[in-house]
């Protein structure tokens, strides 16, 4: 029981770090219906950013957050803006499958050129402490990134149910022209949409890279970990987002503690293919249009 | 749906397909002849088009005339190779042209079986999800193969060698492989240029409509999906003897599922030549042009899909299509 | 070779030969027609292996420069020879580096440095053993490659699965004898043979093998294995995995309080980045290395170790890490060879390498029959971080620093 317990916790805390690092691919599919395969490089590229930042000031690491804010909201719009909107008018979404996969093999080679291709680490000043009780033991390097990561969906859930740009959001999804005719500025909105959902990568990156070493070679993984969360939870709601990042978590230290840490990746690719055959929705998600 | 596959149905009632034929069977004797005053570097090189060549046809079946693009294409590409390697490691006593020919034969049986049980439920899913659906499927074989030890994923395989005394095994695999591609070439041809041809490009262009129409579409789709992984093991198993030890991470590679529709997008996708031309101009690029370049490959690779995307969304040959009504108006 | 000579040149070049032998040559002008040799091959620059192709690259790089520059060159036959590296970036992926390397061979190269992983250097070493050709590489140790039958194939490191031996040996020479432990490993080519190797031969040195923890490449979390080991007390765990996932373990450990008498990483303890990120919890963890600066290693060419070490940093500005050192010992092996075989012969070069048993700023050269290296002079040795440096410890003969063991508990740091 003690170690179902743990292994439960554990499993909790790595899925925070997983909901977090799917939330911006979750509003960005949910939104748009555009799967950026850029995601896990623009989560990558904030993880540098952070770690650039907090050296060279020698700040603690979550101090940083701010200023990752800033440079990935500017990266993402800008990204949307002059080139997957682009595409999307030219060459429907499977043509920005392709450009946003380009556009993460550049942001790769970029990074691996000025960073080197080896694995970083942000050091923060609780990497090694940790809260014990009752037998139970919590590093809080990880309990952190679970904290943040609840705080952040949250806000994210309120934004999109109450405020203005929320309510363009979820109109914007639904129907683009009948949007447009209410007098939303379908651009602006999504524009800000990837704005925000890069926002809310490069914050995941600075909080893996406190946890786990990362390179350029990371964002393959975490762009894919994304698609497994979002088909968990389903896209459109980021309480799904959260259920499916916790649920990708325990799924993960139960598979590594019960069966063998080998078949962790086994597992979670086996989830990912029989949630779409079975029920491509997600577990809360409503999606449309995934079968017949 | 989308504007970038979209193919101008007429092109193929009026393209005059005796012509089609004729270019067919003089590109082939002139690939078959070239080895002759080729060198071994260039033949190399040739390999490799014929690799790329083959697989974006094979994946072009299903995603260029159905429409169903498949992230997870190396899945095939990796089981055929591994069939190919594990069972000539166990024929011994015959001769290596045998061993060659029966590991084909395992290969394509074996994707075809695996696609045809796979088929109906993930072609219930579309776009993106199918998309998805089949790079995970992708990773699941990958790792079963990596994990578990009797596929020798994790250590690797030596493949046996199989090039007949004599001949030089740049020449034997440039043959091996340039054959693969023509029956990619062949197959496709064949099976597009008649009614499955209209049916899958029926459903592309709507596929409800399509139902609708009467056309049994579940059918057509699960034959395009199963020829398509067929034609793709195929290349596989003769790339694993090409290349001579393989490992989980040598033939499960998502660059390669990326590369098939990256070629078949540079060249036209939805078109049989399309593929084979960016097949061509990939290859050349990155293993000629750039094969110097220390830095920056990746990124160059990058720019280029989205520069093509964005300036000529049906590739190449939408260039030369377009440029040649220009001419004729 | 059918440059003619008359004998002036011979004259001059015998005379220089004689020059070059002790060190003194440096900055000597050389007017003799210089014979340029070509080494080429592939390296991964980008894709998995780019870190340490870049680290290996940046050895080839170093040694030619001090041979081409300091060195003027040296004599093969009464000829003056200076190298030219010619590598090509394979980005880790084998059928580009097989036509890539083809094309180097149809334009006349014969001699080849490696790639790094086994899944490119076998494949790139058919082609070149076929040819006629040499290779000499440091980055494929799979026992694959030694039992091809290659002839003109040459590896730095003794064979995957022998080449973890030393760990156990260093463990089973500390005070008190460590009675039981466990190994984690990455299950890919490489570390998967090491792994069988050592777990093999834990049993073989009469140690209790409690469990072995086998891992995906992507690795996220590794509590559950920990957890294990916390309840089963191993003396000591090995641990078989690449840098990234080396980082991980020893962080959670840390975090986590899982402490054992002895943690050993193949790799992961070598990278400057490790060190750093983990501060002061690298301490007293044992990683293998084939070299140090302060080794007394040494000959009459390069100088000592620290005299490689202190060149490096003068023309290199990647950090200096054994990988680097073995990349320039090929070009070393290259230029012994062609010494003694006095020809630029592929096949006379790949005798003399056969023959090799020479010392060098990196440690001793002798090739198995099988072309890797010698599992004792070539064998990998066994350093522990010490207030943040890697200093070699095990065997004694080599060793700058004792161990320090068992290891200091996680939060008496």
């Amino acid at each position: 029981m003690h170690v179902f317990l743990q292994t439960l916790l554990d499993g909790l805390m790595l899925g925070g770090l997983y909901a977090l690092a799917a939330s911006g691919f979750s509003l960005i599919f949910g939104v748009m219906g555009i799967l950026n395969l850029a995601h896990g490089a623009f989560l990558v590229l904030g993880a540098y950013v952070g770690l650039q930042i907090s050296q060279s000031l020698s700040i603690e690491p979550i101090l940083t957050l701010p200023a990752v804010v800033v440079v990935l909201f500017a990266a993402g719009a800008l990204f949307q803006r002059y080139l997957v909107q682009l595409t999307v008018d030219r060459g429907g979404l499977v043509a920005s499958l392709l450009v946003t996969f380009g556009v993460s093999l550049i942001i790769h080679d970029l990074l691996a050129h000025f960073y080197g291709p080896g694995s970083r680490t942000i050091v923060s000043s609780y990497a090694y402490s940790r809260i014990e009780f009752g037998g139970l033991v919590i590093g809080l390097s990880r309990l952190v990134p679970l904290v943040v990561s609840i705080v952040l969906i949250l806000a994210l859930h309120f934004m999109l149910a109450r405020s203005r740009l929320g309510r363009e959001m979820r109109a914007a999804s639904q129907q683009i022209v009948a949007a447009r005719l209410c007098g939303i500025n379908v651009r602006r909105v999504f524009a800000l949409t990837f704005g925000i959902a890069s926002a809310y990568a490069g914050v995941a990156g600075v909080l893996v890279g406190t946890v786990l070493p990362f390179s350029p070679n990371s964002e393959t993984y975490w762009t894919i970990s994304a698609f497994v969360v979002v088909v968990l939870g389903g896209a459109k709601s980021p309480a799904g987002t959260l259920l499916g990042g916790l649920l990708l978590g325990i799924l993960n230290t139960m598979t590594a503690q019960f069966i063998s840490p080998l078949f962790t990746s086994t597992v979670m690719f086996l989830v990912l293919v029989l949630m779409l055959l079975v029920r491509p929705q997600g577990i809360l998600g409503h999606a449309a249009g995934a079968t017949r | 749906m989308t504007g970038l596959d979209r193919l101008d149905l007429r092109s193929k009632i009026t393209g005059n397909i005796g012509a089609w034929i004729a270019v067919g069977v003089i590109a082939l004797v002139v690939m078959a002849a070239a080895p002759a005053i080729l060198t071994p570097f260039q033949m190399r090189v040739g390999m490799s088009i014929f690799f790329s060549a083959g697989l974006a046809v094979a994946w072009g079946l299903l995603g260029g005339y159905a429409g169903y693009y498949s992230f997870g294409h190396t899945a095939f590409l990796g089981i055929g190779a591994f069939t190919g390697a594990l069972l000539s490691n166990y024929l011994h006593a015959v001769s290596p042209l045998v061993v060659f020919g029966l590991s084909i034969l395992a290969a394509v049986a074996v994707c075809g079986v695996l696609a045809a049980l796979i088929a109906y439920p993930v072609l219930r899913l579309r776009h993106s999800y199918f998309a998805i659906v089949m790079l995970g499927i992708a990773y699941v074989a990958a790792e079963v193969i990596n994990n578990f030890d009797w596929f020798q994923g994790s250590i690797g395989i030596v493949v046996p060698q199989v090039v007949p005394r004599g001949m030089r095994p740049e020449m034997f695999f440039y043959y091996a492989l340039l054959a693969a591609a023509a029956i990619c070439v062949v197959v496709t041809a064949l099976l597009v240029s008649g009614r499955v041809g209209y049916a899958l490009m029926t459903i592309r262009e709507d596929e409800d409509t399509a139902k609708m129409l009467g056309i049994a579409t579940e059918r057509y789709k699960i034959l395009a999906f199963v020829v398509s992984a067929m034609l793709t093991s195929l290349v596989g198993v003769v790339y694993a003897f090409s290349i001579g030890f393989i490992t989980t991470g040598a033939v499960f590679r998502t660059d390669f599922s990326l590369n098939m529709i990256v070629c078949s997008l540079i060249g036209g996708i939805g078109t049989i030549v399309g593929p084979v031309f960016g097949a061509i101009i990939l290859t050349v690029l990155t293993q000629v042009v750039l094969a110097d370049a220390l830095s920056f490959r990746l990124a160059t690779t990058g720019a280029l899909i989205v520069i093509i995307v964005l300036l000529a969304p049906s590739g190449v040959l939408g260039l030369v299509r377009g440029a040649a009504a220009r001419i004729r108006q | 070779m059918s440059i003619r000579m008359n004998r002036r040149t011979l004259l001059a070049s015998a005379a220089g030969g004689v020059l070059a032998l002790p060190f003194t040559s440096r900055g000597r002008a050389v007017a003799q027609a210089a014979k340029t040799v070509v080494l080429g091959g592939s390296i991964p620059l980008t894709g998995a292996a780019a870190e340490t192709g870049m680290n290996v690259f940046a050895g080839y790089k170093t040694l030619v420069k001090f041979i081409n520059e300091e060195l003027k060159g040296f004599d093969v036959g009464g000829e003056r020879v200076t190298f030219e590296l010619n590598m090509i970036d394979d980005a880790s992926e084998a059928q580009r580096a097989t036509t890539l390397i083809q094309r180097q061979i149809d334009e006349g190269i014969e001699f080849f440095l490696g790639s790094f992983s086994s899944q490119i250097v076998l494949p790139t070493a058919a082609i070149t053993e076929r040819a006629g050709k040499v290779m000499v590489q440091t980055g494929g140790g799979s026992d694959q490659i030694f039992s091809q039958g290659f002839q003109s194939v040459f590896g730095m490191y003794p064979r995957a699965s022998r080449s973890v031996y030393p760990a156990v040996d260093a463990f089973l020479s500390m005070d008190p004898k460590p009675q039981s432990a466990v190994v984690i490993y990455t299950n890919d080519p490489f570390s998967r043979l090491q792994a069988d190797g050592v777990t093999a031969y834990i049993k073989e040195q009469g140690m209790n093998l409690l469990e072995t923890y086998s891992l995906p490449a992507e690795v996220t979390d590794v509590s559950g294995v920990l957890a294990s080991i916390r309840e089963l007390k191993p003396d000591v765990a090995l641990c078989v995995t690449h840098d990234q996932n080396s980082q991980l373990i020893t962080a959670q450990m840390a975090a986590t309080n899982t402490n054992v008498k002895g943690l050993f990483q193949v790799l992961g303890p070598a990278t400057e980045n490790y060190r750093k990120s983990l501060g002061n919890k690298a301490d007293d963890i044992f990683a293998v290395t084939s070299w140090s600066e302060d080794m007394k290693y040494g000959d009459d060419i390069v100088g000592t170790a620290k005299d490689f070490a202190n060149y490096y940093r003068k023309v290199e500005t990647r950090p200096l890490v054994f990988h680097v050192v073995n990349g320039a010992q090929c070009i070393m092996i290259y230029m012994r060879a062609m010494q003694a075989a006095g020809s630029l012969e592929p096949m006379a070069v790949r005798d003399a390498i056969k023959g090799l048993d020479i010392m060098t700023f990196g440690g001793p050269i002798q090739f198995m029959p099988e072309g890797d290296g010698h599992p004792v002079k070539m064998g990998l040795k066994i350093a522990q971080v010490q207030k943040g440096e890697l200093k070699v410890v095990f065997p004694k003969e080599v060793a700058a620093a004792s161990a320090i063991w068992p290891m200091t508990p996680w939060d008496a740091r």
